[in-house]
């Protein structure tokens, strides 16, 4: 039973979109892409719109790319780019790249910390753990471990 | 020394200096502007002067209109 949960709680590449948009409230639209710059997974159901999310995600990246590849810095692994009536994030690894669409007033911090978080998690990094409302908390003991599972904020695996 | 008691006018003032300052940093927050990081985490800002900026936002803001137009 328990290893049965523990593959179905797995994060697959299609699912990363999704799960970034579960941690926060205010992501509107999430893509992730493989290495090659191909789509492998949304948060919308529609293919050609995140086929098209996906596209515009990858040029995002080339565009920042372009901007500063004579900066005398590693390439950058997140962006940031706010914009009249949102903003856009952006965060990958050599293996994936993963780009959300965010409303107005997302906390620039948090967004990034949550794009790091899904990339690690896919990653192999340790699962994040989400806090749990009162009525779905199963009852248990008052231990400081009890508490730790509710952690208001996800982890970072291994980082 | 000892500070001197600040009276309700004075606390009041003081109240609305910092409700206008955490006013001015988020509109500052929302500024049209793009942020690259490393991965150390450091924030390196692009100049709307840079080569490739404009690009950047206008690729951002297609990426708002497309999200925007399935809303």
């Amino acid at each position: 039973m328990a290893i049965l949960t523990r593959v179905d709680d797995t994060l697959t590449p299609e699912r990363a979109a999704e799960r970034l948009r579960g941690l926060s409230a205010d992501v509107r639209a999430a893509v992730l892409l493989d290495a090659a710059g191909s789509l492998r997974g949304a948060s919308d159901d529609d293919y050609d719109d995140a086929q098209a999310l996906g596209d515009l995600a990858r040029k995002l990246f080339e565009e920042v790319d372009r901007a500063t590849r004579d900066w005398d810095t590693e390439p950058p692994e997140q962006v940031e780019v706010q914009v009249p009536g949102g903003a856009v994030f952006g965060s990958r690894t050599p293996r994936w790249t993963l780009v959300a669409v965010a409303r107005r007033g997302a906390l620039s911090s948090l967004m990034l910390y949550d794009l790091r978080a899904v990339l690690g998690e896919l990653e192999g990094g340790p699962q994040i753990r989400r806090s749990r409302s009162a009525a779905e908390r199963t009852p248990g003991p008052d231990t400081e471990e009890h508490a730790a599972e509710e952690l208001p904020m996800p982890e970072l695996g291994g980082q | 020394m000892k500070e001197k008691r600040k009276g309700p006018l004075s606390r009041a003032a003081g109240l609305a200096e910092g409700m206008a300052a955490t006013v001015r940093r988020m509109q500052r927050e929302r500024e049209p502007r793009v942020l690259v990081y490393d991965p150390a985490g450091y924030a390196r800002l692009v100049q709307p002067e840079a080569r490739g900026h404009d690009r950047i936002m206008e690729v951002a803001e297609q990426m708002l209109t497309q999200v925007a137009g399935r809303e």
